[in-house]
């Protein structure tokens, strides 16, 4: 296995919009250690989104080989692709996208219901990654009833369930206050120091001081910030 | 897996009770309806069917009408006389046979006292021979049938106190007759006819009050130019038969027939030329009837299945209006890891559920509401009086149309979900997410 977790080469993403063809990533080349946090800032329309939904096997490589924890994500189909996604990457969103008639232990199981499993390793499990993230109190609510800096922690240890390679984190923090939007960082550096790579897709500069690798993206090319 | 979505899928209707229950009472209301429908059809049926057959099953009205078939009679002509009776009642198949001539009356008197009579306005009566009983199925509640060429009657129970409910007829008592022509004829009450509960097709022709032998009571004689001389002959519109047993109404009957055209019998001389003969059975009577209903049923039948489309128009409408609302978290279950199957699975789940409890439901409710629509019909019947008042219908469940009402329950559920259900799977996850 390559030393990569994440591992593009000539990744070019290409939108049909009418008649004219929009490049949303040219070129783009970027290879992420295991255990590198790294900080993806730029304007919207840098393609960012895009880079981020294709790293996250939402979204399929126009040209280019993605691979993926050893897995080459730009051939395989619909089901597998699923499956990668499932086991390989952990989402954070920016609200939390927490299943609203679900409980806060069965949301976090969620991501374990489709990989299959027996009902008590699941619950076992979402119960030690609710206590990670300190909310073992709060297991049987629903998320309409817990704060937003609750409900993406919950977000998080759902994140966590499969326990996967990478850790897709889009603006985290934005719709959190500064003061909770720290908590949140302050889990995903202690994730990044268990050996999570961590992605962060950001416009908050202010959160780049967390990452130790910065990326900028610009007109779907990528610079690597020194 | 397949038990955590369908986990999934029940806790999701859960927590949308209101609309789930609408959508239910849509297909709940339509199953119940077909049940409805069909129980109270089936029950109709054999109520008619129950209250005919208690009369003679191997009966039949031999006439003259229109032929072909479907067969119509049509009581005009005088054309069966003494001689075809005693050859029809020759014939193989034939168990009895028995004529029924209408001997109209004016009056019906009775010497009340030694000088003073009184007297009631005459109905129908009915001339035949003492066989008439066993064909009609009918008994006597007390006394004795009448002899034939004896100046006897037997009577029924509102023929017995048609001079009072004070002041009955007994057996034993002699009333007198007087003929639409004029002429007045004693008779000696012998025998009392046990109250019918069912409907006979005598019955449906009039109800006899009074059954009379037709010596010397009937007198329609025409004239007959056979020789050079002419014949006063008796004669009868109407012949009752009755074959051996069940399987052999058919051939009865095709005997009979054969006999009135082909045979030489009096009867195809003196017929109309424009007319046929006509033996209309029993059983051709209870085909006509259920023919008849299962028209009724099949039309109030589809009404019912037009309800229970719209239920599953219901279905379907609610489960888009569903998927559309839930597009984002149908991107997230896709972000952490769901199949398309798994997303088709959950929404076709939650619609089957709902059809299948809206099927039961359903069953429940048509059962419990076939039996207020039959009681409401009962009550009905009581009201309507006449010859079916005295008969009830009995509820008579048609399992098979609750096995039915069931699967197209499930079948609803599962065609009205597909649409919906595919939508959602076939959702690009990363559209999903932005969904606002």
């Amino acid at each position: 296995m390559s030393e990569y977790v994440i591992d593009i080469n000539s990744l070019t993403k290409t939108y049909k919009t009418g008649k004219t063809d929009f490049k949303a990533l040219n070129n783009v080349n970027l290879k992420i250690r295991k255990s590198d946090f790294v900080a993806i800032m730029g304007p919207s329309g840098s393609g960012k989104s895009t880079l981020m939904n294709i790293i996250g096997c939402l979204d399929r490589p126009t040209s280019g080989t993605v691979t993926i924890d050893g897995e080459n994500i730009s051939t395989v189909g619909d089901n597998q692709l699923a499956e990668i996604r499932g086991r390989k990457i952990g989402f954070i969103f920016q609200k939390f996208n927490l299943i609203p008639t679900m409980s806060a232990l069965k949301n976090i199981a969620l991501p374990m219901v489709f990989l299959g499993g027996t009902k008590a390793d699941r619950n076992q499990r979402s119960s030690e990654l609710l206590a990670k993230v300190g909310l073992t109190n709060w297991a049987t609510h629903l998320p309409s009833e817990l704060s937003g800096g609750q409900q993406q922690r919950i977000a998080i240890a759902r994140a966590l369930s499969n326990n996967p390679a990478i850790i897709l984190a889009d603006e985290p923090t934005g719709n959190l206050d500064t003061k909770t939007g720290e908590q949140i960082m302050e889990i995903l550096v202690a994730l990044n120091k268990e050996g999570k790579t961590i992605l962060l897709v950001t416009h908050a500069i202010a959160l780049k001081r967390f990452a130790n690798r910065v990326i900028n993206m610009l007109d779907g090319e990528i610079s690597e910030e020194s | 897996m397949i038990k955590d979505t369908f986990a999934m899928a029940l806790e999701a209707m859960k927590s949308y009770k209101i609309r789930t229950f609408l959508t239910l009472i849509g297909v709940i209301i339509g199953v119940a309806s077909v049940i409805m429908v069909t129980t109270a059809g089936d029950s109709v049926s054999s109520f008619i069917a129950e209250q005919w057959n208690v009369f003679n099953p191997t009966g039949m009205v031999i006439g003259t009408g229109t032929g072909g078939a479907t067969p119509q009679l049509s009581v005009r002509s005088v054309v069966f006389t003494t001689n075809d009776v005693e050859k029809i009642q020759n014939l193989p198949n034939i168990k009895t046979v028995a004529p029924l001539g209408i001997v109209p009356l004016n009056k019906i008197l009775k010497r009340d006292g030694l000088l003073k009579w009184e007297s009631r306005p005459g109905e129908a009566m009915y001339a035949s021979t003492p066989q008439l009983l066993e064909i009609l199925n009918m008994g006597l509640e007390e006394g004795t049938m009448f002899e034939e060429g004896k100046n006897e009657v037997v009577i029924t129970k509102n023929i017995a106190e048609v001079f009072g409910k004070d002041k009955p007829l007994h057996i034993g008592d002699t009333i007198y007759l007087r003929r639409v022509d004029g002429k007045t004829l004693d008779a000696k009450i012998v025998g009392i006819l046990k109250e019918s509960s069912t409907t006979s097709m005598f019955n449906a022709l009039a109800t006899p009050g009074i059954i009379c032998p037709t010596k010397p009571y009937y007198s329609t004689y025409f004239g007959s130019n056979v020789g050079s001389i002419l014949k006063r002959v008796v004669a009868y519109t109407i012949l009752l038969a009755e074959a051996t047993d069940t399987n052999h109404v058919q051939d009865a009957q095709d005997e009979i027939l054969n006999y009135l055209d082909n045979g030489g019998s009096d009867a195809s001389s003196y017929k109309d030329q424009n007319s046929d003969f006509v033996v209309i059975t029993q059983q051709y009577i209870l085909v006509r009837i259920e023919q008849v209903l299962s028209v009724i049923r099949t039309y109030i039948t589809a009404i019912a299945l037009i309800s229970l489309l719209i239920g599953a128009i219901g279905i379907a409408n609610i489960m888009f209006a569903t998927v559309t609302e839930r597009t984002r978290e149908i991107g997230t279950m896709m972000a952490v890891g769901a199949k398309r199957r798994d997303i088709l699975q959950l929404f076709l789940y939650q619609s089957t559920i709902i059809g299948l409890l809206g099927g039961l439901i359903g069953c429940i409710l048509g059962a419990s509401g076939s039996w207020f629509v039959v009681d409401l019909l009962n009550t009905n019947i009581q009201t309507l009086g006449g010859a079916l008042s005295t008969g009830s219908i009995q509820l008579t469940y048609a399992p098979e149309w609750f096995l039915i009402a069931s699967i197209v329950g499930i079948l609803i559920g599962i065609a009205a979900g597909v649409l919906p259900a595919r939508k959602a799977a076939k959702m690009d996850p990363v559209v999903a997410l932005r969904y606002e």
